[in-house]
């Protein structure tokens, strides 16, 4: 029973990682808390099902016009609105209030072009299984880690190898001395937004090929991101991306010790400890505390 | 200069006449009732079709006149199924739009809004939620639907007395829908000599099962009761079912959906679910009414037997008009509900015959459906007790 909770709780921690390497991936650049983020999660599956189910596209196609269209949305919110806030030297409250809104805003839209009806990306959600050493793994378990996989490895290598990659390291540490050295911050501004959506569009590929969506449903998944990116430590996105994975196995192991109704507070106590006493997260704390021993 | 004076005096009496006519024309108001009904979010997939069932209600019983003349009209509101949200909507139908009777539902909404009712003295009808909380909730509340005394007590007895169960697993979403139904489940059928072999829940926003679906399956069940929402339930047996966990699941009509049957084809075993009102199976209005949807709509309504007693939720209120009415008496919150225990027997044309007991119960049948081949076929009716 243990590693068959291991197992899955890996598999479904899957979106919560690419939503919280997303959410963390912007922050880190732009120094936005970018509650946008639902709203580009909302645009990316319905366009994905709207290609699917109504212009009967087949999945590739779709997942392309899903991220055409999903990336424009971020890249115009990017440019138009954070764009006009920046040249108002607009504070964080400002940036909150605006993204919030405009996830409220899409949900709603959204809610007006389908309905409130939750749907899935495909009619049907049994994916086929296989006995793996006693372990029941499905189908669908094998594509959330591969698709997660593939695209944190991408990740990582863009913005260990790459020259974009390297500048949105530059900015996100310093964006006016990275402007002193001829690197444009408004470009990595852009570009984060832009794999955010990446990230975001294939988040819900993942998870709309398992639980049915609605339009509201981004603006509760936000908080888990939310909360792994702080206990991630701000600035580290795939730190966040480790605690999105603890978190989700934390959560599907306390039920084997707790009520179930207890599972959220306990996650938020968590949260609240790392916050009060680990606020740089949970993982820089135990790095300085190695430090200090050394 | 007489004939003069007679043509004016016959003029003036005309033209009051007249003003007079106009002026009770132009009061004779709408009879209106609050719904306070889950339009968006999660659970609007029932919600946005229970209200549509009660606008073609409405639209049926003023063509025919309506309430003595006078049309009928709802002031539909959203609640989204929050219970918070509810108690904004509720508390607008009592002291903005000053309705004397709202109908409303889903358990947590129900529970919130009761206060509400009580305080302001306006009659809470709840149609379709099913915790047996609701008869607790106060002087102003009332179900008029089955709560899950019925239907869930019914099928717990039936799980064991016809079908020979001995060990049942509850599995249940961890709100007032879940909580208190399982609770129930639980003592009916220990009481009548079966073993509750584990209880389990997750949470409304759960996306994941394997913890508490692991246990089920350890405890190696006869049968299992799942008591969740529309949204999450076909993912539940969906995951259920990939764990080999193949026993007989029941629930309450909550996954009464074709939906259910789309996402999980064949896959979905045997799925037994109680109905509160009869089907177009063998109760011939329903199948027009069933007709009216696919015409209008291009296709059937989520939650059949829901959208049922809400549609016919309008022809209680009709009936509650028309006794106070009849007694001459103000609209307003205590006279609904006087109006409600005079009258207490109903004749509606969807559900047949509904009867509000004096302890805020209702008495039905229990019709039980059966998945067979992914198909819904008509397997059983529990009579009422």
């Amino acid at each position: 029973m243990i590693i068959q909770i291991i197992w899955t709780s890996i598999a479904t921690s899957s979106y919560y990682v690419l939503f919280a390497v997303a959410f963390a991936l912007v922050l880190k650049v732009t120094k936005i808390w970018n509650f946008a983020q639902p709203g580009f999660m909302t645009t990316a599956f319905y366009m994905m099902y709207w290609a699917i189910n109504k212009l009967a596209l087949p999945i590739p196609l779709a997942l392309a016009v899903a991220l055409i269209i999903t990336i424009l949305a971020s890249w115009a919110v990017d440019k138009y609105a954070f764009g006009a806030l920046r040249r108002m030297k607009s504070g964080g409250f400002t940036y909150f209030i605006f993204t919030l809104i405009f996830s409220e805003f899409i949900a709603y839209l959204f809610t007006l072009l389908f309905g409130t009806e939750p749907f899935t990306v495909f009619p049907n959600i049994i994916s086929p299984v296989m006995p793996v050493t006693g372990i029941v793994v499905s189908h669908w378990d094998l594509q959330a880690i591969i698709i997660t996989g593939v695209l944190l490895a991408g990740l990582y290598a863009l913005l260990r190898w790459s020259k974009p990659g390297k500048f949105l390291i530059a900015v996100s540490n310093n964006d006016r001395l990275a402007e002193l050295y001829g690197i444009s911050s408004r470009q990595a501004y852009t570009l984060s937004m832009i794999l955010a959506a990446i990230l975001c569009t294939f988040g819900m590929y993942v998870l709309g090929t398992k639980i049915a969506v609605y339009p509201h449903l981004g603006l509760s998944l936000i908080l888990f991101a939310v909360a792994a990116t702080v206990m991630g430590g701000i600035g580290n996105v795939f730190s966040a991306a480790m605690a999105a994975m603890f978190l989700n196995l934390l959560q599907g192991f306390s039920i084997l010790i707790i009520p179930s109704r207890w599972q959220n507070l306990l996650l938020f106590f968590f949260f609240f400890m790392i916050i009060i006493f680990m606020p740089s997260g949970f993982l820089s704390f135990i790095s300085a505390m190695k430090g200090r021993r050394e | 200069m007489m004939m003069k004076k007679a043509t004016l005096v016959i003029c003036a009496l005309v033209l009051s006449f007249f003003s007079i006519t106009q002026i009770n024309a132009q009061t004779k108001e709408p009879y209106r009732f609050g719904l306070a009904m889950p339009m968006t979010g999660g659970q609007a997939l029932f919600g946005a079709d229970q209200v549509q069932a009660a606008l073609w209600a409405i639209e049926d019983i003023n063509a025919k006149g309506g309430i003595n003349g006078r049309p009928l009209e709802a002031v539909v509101l959203d609640t989204q199924a929050d219970p918070k949200l509810g108690i904004s909507m509720a508390t607008r139908l009592a002291t903005v739009e000053k309705v004397p009777v709202f109908v409303t539902a889903w358990s947590s909404v129900v529970a919130a809004v009761a206060p509400v009712a009580n305080r302001h003295k306006v009659l809470c009808l709840s149609v379709g939620a099913n915790s047996p909380k609701i008869a607790e909730l106060g002087e102003y509340v009332y179900t008029a639907y089955p709560l899950a005394n019925v239907d869930i007590a019914g099928i717990a007895k039936y799980a064991y007395n016809k079908m020979n169960k001995r060990r049942a697993a509850v599995l249940y979403i961890n709100n007032d829908t879940g909580l208190y139904a399982a609770r129930l489940y639980q003592e009916v059928f220990k009481k009548i000599g079966g073993e509750i072999v584990t209880v389990q829940s997750y949470e409304p926003t759960a996306t994941d099962y394997t913890a508490p679906l692991l246990q089920i399956k350890q405890s190696n069940p006869d049968i299992i009761h799942l008591q969740g929402l529309v949204s999450d339930s076909p993912q539940v047996i969906a995951q259920m079912r990939q764990f080999g966990i193949q026993q007989t699941v029941t629930s309450y009509q909550g996954i009464y959906n074709q939906k259910l049957l789309d996402q999980l084809g064949e896959a979905a075993g045997d799925i037994i679910i109680c109905a509160m009102a009869p089907d177009d199976m063998f109760h011939a209005p329903v199948k027009a009414y069933l007709e009216r949807w696919k015409t209008r709509k291009g296709r059937t309504p989520y939650g059949l037997p829901y959208t049922q007693y809400v549609g016919d939720s309008a022809y209680i209120v009709k009936a509650l008009y028309e006794w106070v009415e009849a007694k001459k008496l103000p609209f307003t919150g205590e006279n609904m509900r006087t109006a409600l225990l005079a009258v207490r027997t109903f004749e509606t044309p969807l559900v047949g015959k509904i009867i509000v007991n004096e302890d805020h119960t209702v008495n039905s049948a229990t019709y039980l459906i059966r998945v067979v081949k992914g198909k819904f076929t008509y397997m059983d009716t529990i009579p009422a007790e």
